[in-house]
């Protein structure tokens, strides 16, 4: 990155708030010399239910459509003259491999036709051409970069703001800074894949130091999708409304006996909210009230585009119904196509494409858009090299940190609207560079949120989501 | 240019607007080096190359500067480079992910601004690298601990022994006392949830209420204590900061580890034996060293002594699954270098292993130093898989038995093949007599040739005779008797083998005696650029404290000797956190949180001691009894303190709403190990038997990890197999599979291995609430309590008089009767019509008395302990 980049970008900011700043050395700081930070928690109470709502948000909920493993942005999202021209050619410059043994510098062009999309004429390529249907609702953001070359750390870096294992995930500083908006469902949902999990497990989900409250719920990917969500069949409906409200006696008693215990009213909410997900997650997960079309759009009603389909479509519902955040995972490596990319990439495609131009249609269609942020995309992208150069079956391409495509829609985000660009083979961001902080600077821009205030207090340190404070909002993406 | 400029302006503005408004002073030692430590030392200090040829750490060495100048002026913060630096961003480096906050810099600007002042006179030379300031090394953790003399106090008829004179001396200074003592009943609860997992049954608690002895609390504290159940609940909690599994984790396959359950055992069976704590570690630590490393033929406290050592071998370890690379073997040095550290120590030594510790004065040396003391045993270099470095149990006279009923097995073996071939001849020439009498001979030829040797004529001969084919597998069907004669060799060979001793392995820590490696400190930790080699030792701020020398190679023992010494020195009882560390892991699963709240952290970002004087206390006691942890148990549990009701009141709720002072007793929710077992207990089905094999963890069909012998069919699941009652045994012994979460466990929070954990986590989450109320395992349970009640009597009354006292520990009230009889009433009245509506064929009497069971198990009074 560039330095003079970096330096304007401070000044502007820290010049804007020096008031603020100032009003800080006066009373806090001093203050807070004076007592060394206390890293408890304990008595402290934590839950979910709604916050104030920031009057500037402007995004309530998200979806995030999690594609682990690199998809190549090469082959998809970023055309390039240069590689078409200079297709089977040595590569000229220098290139990071994640496979030192399988890398190649011959340039390998994108087999695959590009074409210009929707008023906006946002090119993208055959393989994506649902995605391609949503073109003039959706920012493309042609020049990410996290730039540590490893799934697991880019996967942190996208995901929970740092390269380092065990932070919480934005989804849980989402929670943890807005809470639900629903107090009959999980405020934060990760809905898994049928197949492995993706690269780092329960890590992407988990909410590391902030209270287990703000782990996301795990969806399972096969019925039943909660466990223990049913009553047993001899309880069903009003013994077990008896036996509810029953126990909730004991626990007010319990309650009155020892008043001001936290937890003992964090329980009685529980039961609560548990009683009320037996229905509502129910309700939230059973499809059968979606019309034809409906699922038809989703491509429930083929099999490629089932599983993906369905969850998308449960992503929705969950969403309608007061979610805050919800999380789709593909499975582990879905995208990661060091080899054999020819056949893999469009099968990986076929699976996704549909249903995830659908979810964008259905969301504008039903009027939610405007306050879901949608996200498409993964860790990293792929090289414009050849990487296995040993037969057109087995060719691949290599990891990219670099320069990447993903793309977001709704909750303010720009529609048709393409932002960066990579160098003249697609291989590093250039222009316009997104980060992973400064992404997800502006995420919390759009909920309304500070990424210096939110914070948590842990072993005596104020712990953020974006612990640089040289993060940005990037004001083009914005609608 | 231009940006320059823009800067200084701002950076003048500041300074001013800084000096207008300072307050209170900034102090280096306190405020600013810390900074500077964390984020600048590394480069510009600590490493053998000075970055920019700058040494930030001292000041004058800031004031004369490196390549660019001084990087510091006094009262002026816009001239300072070291400001600019910092403001700009361009110091750190840009691709240093962690940088100082804006509040940071502020400090540092105000230090310059108020003229850059430090406390005493700073050293006149100082080495390049690791420097530890005199304020450090006064790191309250890092003095030797000192008997304190008692305080005085106000209300000193409060107290019951020394402990209560330090808490109420503090109490004291915010104008708060103790709350009334607990009632009998709360008591005997609390002290047996504390000391077993399990609530007291209510003969127990009656015959505690009734006591009049005024021995009668320390009675039953002692009795507690000498029950197998304390060894059982106290074991746990060391297992959680040892990171304990049944299974190596880090690849997919998550491998078993069949035999570590006999380290599990052992550390049940120390707490139990009242094992002092001395002994403990050094088992732990070098049991191999202590039993004098020779593993063919050892009696039971040697084996004892080396099960000792399954504390180094539970870390994480795919190394014998896929993970046997450098990578793989050095990711366990150092996990176990963390487990160790944090679990004895309670200092975050592993944060020194890439760099210089950022706050904690550990040098990256010092990392290795402690490395070295296990690297002879855990050596990257030349290193074993798991399966490949079991210790055999078998001693030399099983050794002996075993190859002399092979030799058996064998002999018979032969017997049996002789015998075998005598009745085939026999049955063959029974049939070939049957024969017509000119063949006999040629079929007797044919079959006297090897089979691939007969001609097409002979092959037609045996095939048109086919009663003359005898084999082994044919005989029995030619004479049964001869058949079941040679079974009887083969049940006698079963017999004996099944006489033989099943051999059994330990997962232990041996070392050999090889020549040991040299230990090198990995240029940012990385094992692949090794710099110079260290020799073993203790951390620097620590040496001196206690006196034992680690040896680099002990030439009496055919081992190095450093554990040994090394676990010598931390029992030595002149270090100042072992003990400390110990008492306050005990006092922390008394009252909930310790007096340090970072049970794993007494460094700088650790949490700091609520009574510091009152840690120093009982860790010297500790160390006086002979380490004796029971000691340490009884005090603590016959403090006022500790006999406090938990009812809060709004003046101590205001002080101190976390109950850190302790003017009223904590309540804890029990972990999920106890919220199980205690269930069990109450519905009458817990096993207690102790000890052995872990009970396994399955999938059920809904993809549940519950308690199961695995059945797969084609990877779905078989015909369940019965578990005879296993299934219902204490939580402890179920299998702690890191892939396999038990279902029932998980909601309740498990120790998170990362390896190890050294404090649990309590959350309350809805999945909780949703196991309660419908989870097989608990309507199970219920059902179960309500049967064991319905044997009791057919009463209702009686039932819920009696499920309230196993459930609570208490009578029940005429209130809360009538309340309980109204809901067993009607809950049979809605059941019963709910079975005749959806036709099922369960009683509703007993069922309305489940449900009534499981809203005592599911309650508040039940899953906490008060």
């Amino acid at each position: 990155m560039n330095k003079n980049t970096n330096r304007r970008d401070l000044l502007a900011s820290a010049g804007m708030s020096l008031a603020g700043l100032l009003a800080a050395i006066n009373l806090k700081d001093q203050r807070l010399l004076a007592n060394p930070a206390k890293p408890d928690l304990i008595g402290k109470s934590f839950n979910n239910s709604e916050k104030p709502s920031p009057k500037t948000a402007k995004a309530k909920a998200m979806i995030s459509l999690w594609m682990q493993g690199g998809p190549s942005q090469i082959d998809m999202f970023d055309p390039k003259e240069e590689l078409m021209k200079r297709d089977g050619e040595t590569f000229p410059g220098d290139i990071k491999y994640d496979n030192a043994a399988q890398a190649s510098s011959k340039i390998m062009a994108p087999p695959w036709k590009f074409r210009a999309h929707g008023e906006c004429g946002m090119e993208m390529s055959e393989l994506v051409p649902n995605m391609g249907s949503i073109a003039d609702d959706i920012t493309l953001i042609r020049s990410m970069h996290t730039g540590v070359n490893n799934h697991g750390q880019s996967i942190r870096a996208m995901n929970s703001g740092t390269t380092a294992a065990m932070h919480p995930v934005l989804g849980s500083w989402l929670t943890y800074g807005l809470g639900g908006q629903t107090s009959s469902l999980p405020p934060y949902m990760a809905l898994i894949d049928p197949g492995q999990l993706p690269v780092d497990g329960v890590g992407n989900w988990h909410n590391g130091y902030l209270p287990s409250i703000y782990q996301g719920t795990v969806i399972r990917p096969t019925e039943p999708r909660i466990l223990n969500l049913t009553p047993p069949i001899r309880l069903e409906g009003s013994p077990q409304k008896r036996l509810l409200s029953y126990l909730q006696e004991l626990n007010q008693s319990d309650l009155q006996r020892k008043p001001g215990e936290f937890d003992y009213q964090a329980r009685i909410d529980m039961y609560e909210l548990a009683a009320r997900m037996q229905t509502a997650a129910v309700e939230a997960m059973d499809l059968s009230g979606e019309t034809q079309e409906t699922k038809m759009l989703y491509g429930i009603d083929r099999p490629e585009t089932k599983d993906f389909g369905t969850r998308c479509l449960i992503a929705r519902r969950m969403i309608e119904r007061g979610v805050r955040f919800v999380q789709v995972f593909t499975q582990n490596q879905f995208w990661d196509h060091h080899g054999s990319i020819l056949k893999s990439l469009p099968n990986a495609c076929k699976k996704v494409d549909q249903p995830s131009a659908a979810l964008v249609t259905d969301l504008k269609r039903r009027g939610l858009l405007e306050e879901t942020i949608v996200h498409w995309g993964g860790e990293m992208g792929r090289l414009p090299v050849i990487q296995n150069d040993t037969g057109s079956q087995n060719v691949g391409r290599d990891h990219n940190t670099y320069g990447f495509s993903q793309w977001v829609a709704g909750g303010g985000f720009k529609g048709g609207y393409i932002h960066g660009a990579t160098d003249e083979f697609g291989h590093k961001a250039v222009e316009d560079i997104v980060n992973h902080y400064d992404y997800h600077h502006t995420l919390f821009h759009l909920f309304g949120l500070d990424p210096e205030a939110l914070y948590f207090e842990h072993n005596g340190q104020k712990r953020k989501l974006i612990e640089t404070d040289q993060s940005k909002i990037i004001t083009k993406l914005l609608a | 240019m231009k940006n320059f400029c823009l800067l200084a302006c701002f950076v003048t503005f500041l300074a001013s607007a800084v000096q207008l408004s300072a307050a209170g002073s900034v102090s280096f030692e306190k405020d600013v080096r810390p900074i500077l430590k964390a984020h600048c030392f590394h480069c510009h200090g600590e490493e053998e190359e000075l970055g920019g040829g700058l040494d930030l750490r001292l000041k004058r060495l800031m004031l004369s500067g490196g390549d660019s100048g001084p990087a510091l002026i006094e009262s002026q913060p816009d001239q300072s480079l070291l400001v600019e630096y910092l403001t700009s961003g361009l110091m750190p480096p840009e691709d240093v992910a962690v940088r100082p906050s804006q509040q940071e810099i502020t400090t540092i600007i105000n230090w310059i601004a108020n003229g850059a002042v430090i406390e005493g006179v700073e050293p006149a030379t100082i080495d390049r690298g690791f420097y530890i300031t005199e304020k450090e090394r006064q790191f309250w953790s890092f003095k030797p601990v000192f008997r304190p003399s008692l305080p005085t106090v106000s209300n000193p008829q409060l107290a019951a022994n020394s402990i209560d004179l330090f808490l109420l001396a503090r109490l004291d200074e915010v104008e708060l006392s103790y709350s009334s003592q607990a009632s009998r009943e709360t008591l005997i609860r609390r002290a047996s949830l504390d000391l077993t997992g399990l609530p007291p049954d209510p003969q127990a608690v009656q015959h505690f209420v009734n006591n009049t002895d005024p021995a009668a609390y320390e009675n039953l504290i002692d009795q507690l204590l000498g029950s197998p159940q304390y060894g059982e609940r106290w074991g746990r909690h060391w297992l959680d900061a040892a990171g304990y599994a049944d299974s190596e984790g880090q690849a997919d396959a998550d491998v078993e580890r069949p035999w570590a359950y006999f380290y599990r055992d052992y550390v049940v069976k120390s707490f139990n034996q009242g094992k002092p704590y001395d002994q403990f570690v050094q088992e732990q630590l070098a049991g191999d060293e202590l039993m004098g490393g020779q593993f063919a033929d050892m009696n039971a406290e040697q084996v004892e002594q080396l099960t000792g050592t399954g504390y180094l071998r539970m870390v994480a370890d795919g190394t014998g699954s896929g993970a046997g690379h450098d990578e793989g073997r050095n990711a366990v040095v150092s996990d176990t270098l963390k487990m160790v550290t944090t679990s004895l120590t309670g200092l975050t030594v592993g944060c020194a292993q890439c760099h210089n510790h950022r706050y904690d004065p550990i040098s990256q040396k010092d990392y290795y130093r402690i490395r070295a003391i296990f690297e002879p045993a855990m050596n990257w270099k030349s290193w074993k898989a798991p399966q490949n470095r079991q210790v055999s149990l078998y001693t030399n006279t099983d050794r002996e038995t075993k190859a002399s009923t092979e030799a058996q097995i064998k002999e018979i073996e032969a017997e049996r093949v002789k015998k075998q071939q005598e009745y085939i001849d026999a049955t063959f020439n029974k049939e070939i007599a049957k024969l017509p009498e000119d063949v006999q001979q040629s079929v007797r030829d044919a079959h006297a040739v090897a089979e691939k040797e007969r001609s097409e004529e002979q092959k037609a001969l045996i095939k048109k005779y086919p009663s003359t084919v005898v084999t082994p597998g044919n005989l029995y069907l030619f004479d049964r008797p001869a058949s079941d004669d040679l079974k009887t060799f083969t049940q006698r060979q079963t017999e004996l083998r099944e006489e033989l001793k099943p051999e059994e392995f330990l997962r232990a820590l041996s070392e050999p005696a090889a020549e040991p490696p040299v230990t090198y400190v990995f240029s940012r930790g990385n094992f692949d650029s090794p710099l110079d080699p260290v020799e073993p030792g203790e951390l620097s701020v620590l040496s001196g404290l206690a006196t034992v020398e680690i040896p680099t190679n002990e030439e009496s023992r055919s081992t190095t000797g450093r554990r040994l010494a090394f676990a010598e020195l931390l029992t030595s009882g002149e270090h100042p956190l072992v003990a400390r560390v110990m008492v306050n892991r005990i006092w922390s699963h008394h009252f909930g949180t310790g007096i340090v709240d970072t049970p794993g952290d007494f460094g700088f970002l650790g949490g700091r001691p609520t009574h510091p004087e009152l840690l120093d206390w009982l860790a010297h006691e500790f160390v006086q009894s002979g380490w004796n942890i029971k000691h340490i148990h009884r005090l603590i549990m016959t403090s006022t303190a500790y006999q406090q009701t938990s009812t809060r009141n709004d003046q101590g709720n205001e002080v101190d709403r976390q109950k850190r002072l302790l003017w009223s007793m904590p309540v804890r929710r029990m972990e999920s190990e106890a919220v199980r077992d205690s269930i069990l207990a109450v519905s009458g089905m817990l096993d207690q038997q102790m000890a052995g094999k872990a009970v396994p963890v399955m999938a059920d069909r809904t993809g549940q990890w519950v308690i199961g012998k695995e059945n797969l069919n084609a990877g779905r699941p078989g015909p369940v197999i019965d578990m005879q009652g296993q299934e219902y045994r204490r939580s402890l012994y179920v299998q702690v599979r890191r892939s396999r979460p038990l279902a029932v466990l998980e909601p309740f929070d498990l120790p998170e291995l990362a390896p190890n954990c050294t404090k649990r986590p309590s959350s309350t989450v809805s999945t909780q609430s949703l196991e309660l109320l419908n989870s097989d395992f608990v309507t199970a349970q219920a059902r179960f309590f309500a049967v064991r009640l319905s044997k009791l009597s057919q009463d209702i009354e009686t039932q819920v008089s009696v499920a309230w006292r196993l459930a609570f520990s208490k009578e029940i009230t005429d209130e809360k009767k009538a309340a309980a009889i109204e809901f067993v009433t009607q809950m049979q009245a809605l059941l019963t019509k709910q079975y005749e509506e959806k036709q099922l064929n369960d009683d509703p009497v007993i069922d309305s008395v489940a449900v009534f069971c499981q809203a005592l198990i599911s309650s508040n009074q039940f899953l906490y302990i008060e």
